[in-house]
């Protein structure tokens, strides 16, 4: 596909003609009861930065605290928020920072900003859909992700347990997350992820729906650009992962209120069960973060080396394959939980598969770059960036995925530089790299390139400055989630907080940017990337009419 | 009725049907999940002897198996609770008694029930309970010592199992919790 | 820094004194080990449980072990053993894993080492050579004119293929590696009973008649004193011979735990509720250590793991010393009794052997 020939009257400028019937709604209206699929995306834009930047700073304070050995301000921040100030009240907060932060980073800034965010704006643009199926139902979706945060944020003032917050970690294992964990806190964490549920499955439903019926004439689903084949794929897995997520966790609730034994082996439940129900929706989730963003770098790569995607039936099975792959290989996260050798083995097996789907996108895409012509502007640098780092993430998750191996490495901080490489580096970059891809698109004026360079590169050095050490921290024995550790450990630690510093600086020119480009940036043409970029929302103004696609675009 | 519904209705429809029954496949896998320990022993899940279904007495074969008996309590019930031998060697195929002993330390009458498993978990399978005070709730009277039989013997078809032919020793293992379901957070 | 610490200690040292395990210190005779012994048990149980009279171990053995605890006190000569630098432990800016001392963990080291970190580098600088190559070659000024190719059914196939080989090949050490982990223990193995409490672990000797005993992360300026690491060194430690196979029974009395040792390759989730079995065989003669790997609280990063490695006599030395008899296992009743023995039958053999 890629090379989609329009020949109906769909051009941007025709499509304003129209716009005068269907007037802008009035402020409130237009954003708080918002039914258009670019304001929600929008919307989820901006709370996905917001998000963000709550999530950020906990990792923030997190380098902070771990710069040097010693509790130093664990402690003074808990009081800061509210709690007791004393020792334990401090560790306690630790593990509420780590918590808030995976839970933060996953539900409210990764997911809302590839699928809420990006999906929403693109998949009827790419589709040449005029909305959502159901747009009243987009809005929902919002409005219940939004309330889910405020939950999210506000369980980490209410006691829960030894201090406040919930301190279970974001896979919120039992028994510590039950009868470990007294207090409001846990109960309103796990409720803030039912109400996010909630809005991924309607959300979900949506894009199905969207896809599957509203393509315009032409459009087959083997001539849907892959940025749609990969929310497509995602949206399944959403349905099907995250209800058993809700699930899970409604039995934490119930064994946390009313006595039930789900995961109490008191009463005949199993803690390991959790863990199964748990990986069975996380580890999908994994890749719920990672599709659309292989979508975005699909897109860009394709339209800065003006040439289409190499091998597109390829890449649009390959995701699907990873993404039914993703579903028999959860037991990977657990294997020194006590399982038999068999199933191990299994396991081994089954994850290193992903290796081969994932390795043909890798390949697929330098064959795009293959033989076309560059231009290396800002998004075609962060997608460069991914698939380096996707992949150096990627060649550790094969390590990982060695039972026997694992045994040594399994919760140490050498699994927390893989699953920061794959997504911190991975996601992260696909979604800088979509901003810039479409900022002009969205915003209407152009950001302003040298600072989206000078963001990039200082980005890059900063986050693997960052993680890289984190791989010597796990190799040499360091375990996850500790306020503290011994002085052997200080050196790398040291290094990856400076990382963090520098990386805080690459997202200070990152806003800078933004809010330079929206206020003085040159107005972006309907198409500034040129002959590369066939997908339809490049036939569209910038920023798109309101009500775009009145006369439905015919692709040949 | 379906016919009259739009397409988008019916795309919708279905999704949340499928929506609904992997909610349902959530709950479904506590029953599932139990029933799967139980029948593949998965997670050192022993197997429950069936006077009705056993086909006949299992073989006594020459070889012998260690057993090794492993006693835990929940922090929440105030009880003292051993084996009364840490192990044992058993024929495989015999059915052998162990003794387990509970004491009640505290000044109120305690109901306990014990969780179990044995390890390594492939042995599951082959470890098989006639009787056992684990079938049951146990009452302790404050002071009261009790000696409670599990009744058990090794199934010769774990030589014939290459995963599990190889065991030595399999650890019976079993924790005491209290009953009044005493574990809830808030 | 320093200053803000001192809470933490204060904190820590009045806990392990309300609890009796720091009393004992570091020397331990044959008369502290059974009087450390119910202390241990009631911080093993804090909940309702009031009368100390609790004996801790599992085995009846333990009783007549304490009575005799003077007999053997000329075997008492355990003196917890220096760490040796850069051995069982993090060292400062180390990058590689730990020095492995078990078979298993040289074997886990050798895959790692000799295929795996050496695939993934080739794999990462492959991609890296060929990003940098298309940049160069195919940048728009040196290739002005894109080509249209879009399908080449041969390098597809290729780069399916090359990366099943690549993973058969990793595959075959992978799981030669999981079946020499999972090989049942020897008869002969050592078993000891780990089982973990927020925030400590509890190690019992069955077979020895050692009932469980606590060990406690040291206070920072215990640990400094006695030339060990603080944040890994421990009160009380476990203590194995050299070259022989351990057992661990692992379970965990509260959440979920995780007993890792790092220098054995060994990791294993203590979940409540049910027993998990691990082992590892130490070969060198020294002190590993380790620290609880799964979330587990407040204080999850405050609860590590000490293995003393021993010669077999040392060992024997330190299990009089806690009150055992080194030349366990206690009992073996008259093998399988095709009857139902009475249970009063079997009451009649108590610890004989001890």
């Amino acid at each position: 596909m890629t090379d989609i020939a329009v020949t109906a009257p769909a051009h941007g400028h025709a499509d304003h003609a129209h716009d005068h019937d269907h007037d802008t709604p009035g402020f409130f209206v237009r954003w708080f009861m918002s039914t258009n699929h670019k304001d929600i995306g929008t919307l989820y834009l901006i709370f996905a930065i917001v998000a963000g930047i709550v999530g950020g700073v906990l990792s923030g304070m997190m380098r902070l605290e771990l710069a040097e050995p010693g509790v130093q301000y664990l402690g003074g921040w808990a009081e800061m928020l509210g709690g007791a100030g004393d020792e334990v009240a401090g560790k306690h907060f630790w593990n509420v920072m780590i918590t808030a932060h995976g839970l933060i980073m996953v539900f409210f800034m990764v997911m809302p900003a590839m699928i809420g965010g990006f999906g929403n704006w693109f998949v009827p643009l790419m589709i040449g859909a005029p909305d959502m199926a159901f747009p009243r139902m987009n809005n929902i979706s919002f409005w219940l992700t939004f309330v889910a945060f405020i939950m999210l944020v506000g369980s980490m003032f209410v006691p829960g347990g030894s201090g406040l917050g919930a301190g279970t970690g974001w896979t919120v294992y039992a028994p510590l997350s039950t009868s470990g964990s007294a207090g409001p806190a846990v109960d309103m964490a796990i409720f803030s992820l039912h109400l996010a549920g909630a809005a991924s499955i309607l959300g979900a439903i949506n894009f199905i729906t969207t896809i599957f019926n509203m393509r315009a004439p032409g459009m087959t689903l083997h001539k849907m650009p892959l940025f749609v084949w990969s929310v497509l794929v995602t949206a399944f897995l959403l349905l099907l992962a995250l209800p058993v997520l809700a699930a899970a966790i409604t039995m934490l609730l119930t064994d946390r209120n009313f006595g039930t034994t789900f995961y109490d082996a008191a009463g005949g439940g199993d803690p390991v069960l959790y863990q199964h129900l748990f990986w069975f929706f996380g580890h999908p989730e994994v890749y719920i973060m990672i599709l659309p963003g292989f979508g975005i770098v699909s897109q860009i790569i394709s339209t800065f080396s003006r040439k289409p995607v190499f091998g597109y039936l390829g890449m649009a099975y390959a995701m699907v394959a990873i993404g039914v792959v993703g579903f028999i290989v959860w037991a990977h996260h657990m294997f020194t939980v006590g399982m038999s050798v068999n199933l191990k083995m299994y396991f081994t097996a089954a994850t290193m598969v992903i290796a081969v789907p994932t390795g043909i996108k890798i390949f697929s895409w330098i064959a795009t770059m293959w033989g076309g012509s560059m231009s290396f502007k800002t998004p075609m640098v962060w997608s460069l960036g991914f698939i380096f780092m996707f992949t150096v993430g990627g060649v550790t998750g094969v390590v990982l995925a060695n039972g026997g191996v694992d045994t040594a490495l399994h919760d140490t901080y050498y699994v927390v530089a893989h699953f920061h490489y794959v997504l911190s580096l991975g996601a992260v970059f696909s979604l800088f790299a979509g901003f810039y891809y479409w900022f002009p698109k969205m915003s209407g004026r152009m950001y302003n390139e040298f600072l989206g360079q000078l963001h990039f590169w200082i980005f890059f050095i900063g986050v693997n400055v960052l993680f890289f050490p984190q791989h010597f921290l796990g190799q040499q024995g360091m375990p996850r989630r500790y306020p503290d550790y011994p002085d052997a450990y200080a050196f790398w630690h040291l290094i990856s907080s400076y990382g963090y510093v520098i990386m805080g600086v690459g997202v200070l020119i990152f806003f800078a940017n933004i809010l330079w480009s929206l206020v003085a940036g040159k107005k972006a043409a309907d198409n500034p990337w040129g002959e590369g970029a066939t997908t339809l929302e490049w036939t569209l103004s910038s920023p798109p009419p309101f009500h775009q696609f009145n006369e439905l675009p015919r692709i040949a | 009725m379906i016919q009259s519904l739009s397409p988008k209705a019916k795309t919708a429809g279905l999704a949340g049907i499928l929506a609904l029954a992997m909610t349902g496949l959530g709950f479904a896998a506590v029953p599932l999940y139990d029933l799967f320990c139980r029948v593949t022993g998965f997670g050192g899940t022993t197997q429950r002897y069936d006077a009705a279904a056993a086909a006949a007495e299992p073989e006594i074969l020459s070889q012998t198996m260690s057993v090794r008996f492993d006693a835990n309590v929940s922090p929440e019930l105030p009880w003292r609770f051993y084996p009364e031998h840490p192990r044992d060697t058993v024929s495989i195929g015999a059915r052998d008694m162990a003794i387990f002993i509970a004491e009640n330390n505290s000044a109120a009458p305690v109901v306990g029930t014990a969780s179990f498993n044995v390890t390594p978990t492939q042995a599951g399978k082959y470890f098989t309970k006639i009787q056992c005070f684990c079938f049951t709730e146990q009452r302790l009277e404050p002071g009261q010592q009790m000696r409670m039989p599990v009744l058990f013997f090794v199934d010769p078809a774990i030589l014939d199992d290459p995963d599990a032919r190889d065991v030595q020793e399999i650890t019976l293992s079993y924790t005491f919790h209290p009953v009044d379901g005493g574990k809830k957070a808030s | 820094m320093k200053s803000l610490k001192t809470p933490v200690i204060k904190v820590l040292i009045a806990a392990a004194l309300s609890l009796g395990a720091v009393g004992a210190g570091q020397a331990q005779t044959a008369a502290t080990a059974p009087a450390e012994a119910p202390a241990a048990t009631v911080a093993a149980n804090p909940a309702p449980v009031a009368a100390p009279v609790e004996a801790p171990a599992a085995t009846p053995a333990t009783a007549p072990a304490a009575g005799d605890a003077a007999a053997p006190a000329a075997d008492a000569t355990y003196v917890p053993m220096k760490p040796t630098p850069g051995v069982g432990q993090p060292i400062d800016r180390g990058i590689d894993f730990q020095p492995q001392v078990s078979p298993i963990g040289e074997q886990a080291y050798w895959f790692n080492h000799v295929m795996l970190l050496p695939i993934i580098t080739i794999i990462s600088l492959f991609v890296l050579g060929l990003l940098l190559w298309v940049i160069v070659r195919y940048r728009a000024k040196a290739n002005p004119v894109p080509s249209k190719t879009t399908h080449n059914t041969f390098i597809e196939i290729i780069w399916t293929a090359i990366p099943v080989l690549i993973l058969a090949v990793i595959a075959v050490p992978s799981i030669r590696l999981l079946a020499a982990q999972y090989e049942p223990p020897k008869k002969d193995a050592l078993t000891i009973k780990v089982t973990g409490y927020q925030w400590y672990w509890g190690y019992a000797y069955p077979d020895q008649g050692i009932g469980e005993y606590v060990s406690k992360m040291l206070p920072e300026d215990q640990a400094k004193a006695a030339g060990e690491p603080y944040q890994l060194a421990v009160d009380n430690r476990m203590v194995v011979p050299v070259g022989r196979q351990v057992k661990l029974i692992v379970t965990g009395a509260d959440v979920i735990h995780s007993f890792a040792v790092p220098a054995f390759w060994t990791k294993m989730d203590a979940v409540p509720g049910r027993a998990n079995e691990t082992t590892f065989t130490a070969n060198k003669v020294g002190v590993y250590y380790g620290q609880c790997s799964e979330l587990c609280g407040v204080d999850h990063g405050y609860m590590p793991i000490a293995v003393e490695v021993l010669p077999v006599d040392k060992w024997e030395a330190w299990v009089r010393s806690k009150g055992g008899n080194p030349a366990g296992p206690v009992v073996e009743t008259a093998a399988a009794p095709t009857e139902i023995a009475p249970a009063a039958a079997s009451a009649a053999l108590p610890a004989a052997k001890n």
